[in-house]
């Protein structure tokens, strides 16, 4: 069975984030880039779709500049057999993002799409949904266990107040809860084996989309500082305050 | 003659004196495990265990990264790299202070039977090793604690095919959790040679013992007519020792500057946040000069101990003084790194809750660890024949 797995790269979790001083992005400078961490998953559950199918194939792909390269090639050293980079340096919104999928989609026939439910940078969570919705596919978002037999997929979903579980035919899209797995590492064999897999880069141009994004991120600000705490006399004074300035009671 | 009048690094030309993209992505992956795996909680967690480390670790370790058998060649079972690899392996340990039965079982072991044994007793032994399905570890000091192989005493008395081994061993790496014991004995009170035995095997008594550092274990092992089997065709296993002491001197001076590295780096961030005076302490000259000494001592030992690396992995004719070299400077470094380290931290440095303790006495166990550094620049000097 091909299984296809769109990542996205993403600051390392650990990176402290910058946002430039314009508020138009993050500053880039001496941030470390990985695969994000909800794909990375996705990466490790389709390894093991195919270890326990003995068969199959499983194609990585990603959207970004020609130095996004590093993170394909860690999902290959992974064990991933092939990797596409769809090259460009805009910035696309999640619904192009989706519609770009799809075109690989077209292409690559898998019967599985799975993806991270969310990147950890925008913490968006659509592009699954929308790219089920454009191939017409059935989707199972937020899986925390995943058993494919024959034609057909079981996914547990993680829902608020509970575990659901939905059975539905392939092909379909599936994207991954923390739950699901816990990625392997590379191996050094396996790093070495994954410079001689393939890795094809394709202008987005050649897609024949339309590219302009119908979302635009206006600007970007940090968190407010946290205040220093500040310590009270007696329980009449707390009252006065909470009621007078932080008019909270 | 003099040293100025003779070459003291003939050949150096095939020496890499930089590490390669993939070995990069290999140390990034390895952080990434180890920062996973083995955070400061976990290394007190395990140290405060007899077994002292966590079998599920050892099997992602081995499984997912293949680390047992880096250094292994293929038809053993292993991966197929070498020293460089070992190294960075090494060093990554070194730095996360990993409780696990690396150093004994991948390095000192397995090196030993690489070194020692006919190709079909490796072809028995090594694979279990590489897969980290078997643990080993090499016995070599006594109670004296003497890592010169010229101070062994243990008897391998020969007995039909096999030997029996007579004698105790101290300070063995993980003895007490290893499966397999490569024992270097004297055969026939003339020959050092290298026997394996099963640390189950009869006449074999082992016991923890207490240690400054509890994240390395060490063990007395008593052998009672306990039957062995030769590793090699000779009973002179003296070079084979020698040269897994060398490569296990290589080894630890990486591990050693991945601790020194990681120290240092605690102490300047440590040295950005406290505040003091009403500045960040860093600002003081005093700290400024300590952490400068301490980059510039880092440095070289780290730039020498990857220059042993290379070197052995290489087999240049000068390797085996390098490793002197790289363990000696390694030693002295990680040491002053760690006392630096404490002294920048101020009192909490002294305290059990901060961790900087638990690297500075990996630093002292690791000081006399297959020798003190004196006795590593003695050794140099002889090697230089100076």
């Amino acid at each position: 069975m091909k299984i296809l797995v769109p990542f996205k790269r993403v600051p390392d979790p650990a990176t402290t984030i910058r946002i430039l001083p314009d508020g138009s992005g993050i500053a880039t400078d001496n941030v470390k880039w990985v695969i994000n961490p909800f794909d990375e998953i996705a990466i490790e559950e389709a390894l093991r779709i195919k270890e326990r199918l003995k068969t199959g194939e499983v194609v990585l792909m990603t959207i970004g500049q020609s130095n996004w390269q590093e993170q394909l090639r860690t999902g290959l050293a992974m064990g991933a057999d092939r990797a596409k980079l769809i090259v460009t340096d805009k910035p696309l919104d999640t619904l192009t993002i989706a519609r770009v999928i799809a075109k690989v989609v077209a292409e690559e026939q898998p019967r599985l799409v799975i993806l991270g439910k969310q990147a950890i940078d925008d913490d968006s969570n659509q592009v699954g949904q929308m790219l089920a919705e454009i191939l017409g596919w059935p989707q199972a978002t937020f899986a925390s266990k995943l058993e494919i037999e024959g034609d057909r997929c079981t996914v547990v979903r993680e829902v608020d107040g509970g575990l659901e579980t939905v059975a539905f035919p392939l092909p379909a899209v599936v994207t991954t809860d923390l739950r699901l797995n816990e990625p392997r590492y590379a191996s050094l064999p396996g790093i070495m084996k994954a410079r001689k897999k393939e890795l094809k880069e394709i202008p987005i141009e050649s897609l024949g989309l339309d590219l302009t994004p119908k979302l635009r991120v206006k600007e970007l600000k940090a968190p407010p500082k946290r205040q220093a705490g500040r310590k009270v006399g007696s329980v009449q004074e707390l009252v006065k305050l909470l009621h007078e300035e932080a008019k909270l009671i | 003659m003099s040293t100025a009048d003779k070459p003291v690094v003939e050949s150096a030309q095939h020496i890499r004196y930089a590490f390669t993209e993939e070995q990069e992505q290999f140390r990034t992956a390895l952080r990434r495990f180890l920062e996973d795996k083995s955070p400061p909680l976990e290394v007190r967690r395990l140290m405060a265990t007899a077994q002292g480390y966590d079998p599920a670790v050892w099997r992602r370790l081995s499984e997912d990264l293949a680390l047992p058998g880096i250094h292994v060649p293929q038809q053993y079972g292993g991966a197929g790299f070498g020293m460089v690899e070992l190294g960075i392996v090494m060093e990554e340990l070194g730095r996360s202070l990993l409780c696990a039965p690396y150093f004994s079982s991948a390095v000192l072991a397995a090196s030993a039977i690489m070194n020692g044994a006919t190709e079909e007793q490796k072809r028995d032994l090594l694979p279990d090793i590489a897969a980290g399905l078997q643990l080993a570890t090499l016995a070599v000091t006594e109670l004296d604690g003497n890592w010169d192989p010229r101070a062994i005493r243990l008897k391998a008395t020969r007995a039909g095919g096999n030997y029996l081994l007579e004698g105790v061993k101290s300070y063995v790496v993980d003895g007490h959790t290893a499966n397999l014991l490569v024992v270097a004995a004297r055969a026939a009170d003339r020959d050092i040679g290298l026997f394996a035995i099963p640390a189950d095997a009869a006449g074999v008594a082992r016991e923890l013992l207490a240690s400054m550092d509890p994240t390395r274990k060490i063990a007395r092992i008593e052998f009672k007519a306990a039957r062995a089997q030769l590793l090699g065709d000779s009973e002179d296993g003296l070079n084979a020792l020698s040269r897994t002491l060398d490569q296990a001197a290589v080894a630890l001076a990486n591990e050693m500057v991945g601790g020194a590295q990681k120290l240092l780096e605690s102490a300047v961030s440590y040295a950005k946040m406290r505040v003091q005076f009403g500045r960040e302490i860093g600002s003081f000259q005093a700290i400024k000069h300590k952490l400068a000494d301490m980059l510039v001592d880092v440095e070289l030992a780290k730039s020498t101990a990857y220059y042993a690396a290379q070197a052995a992995a290489v087999e240049d004719p000068e390797w085996p003084a390098i490793a002197c070299m790289a363990k000696a400077a390694a030693s002295d470094t990680y040491v002053r790194t760690a006392a630096e380290t404490i002294q920048i931290h101020g009192g909490i440095g002294f305290t059990w809750d901060n961790d900087t303790h638990l690297w500075f006495k990996r630093a002292k166990s690791s000081e006399v660890f297959l020798g003190q550094p004196n006795y590593h620049r003695e050794l140099l000097m002889q090697r230089w024949r100076v």
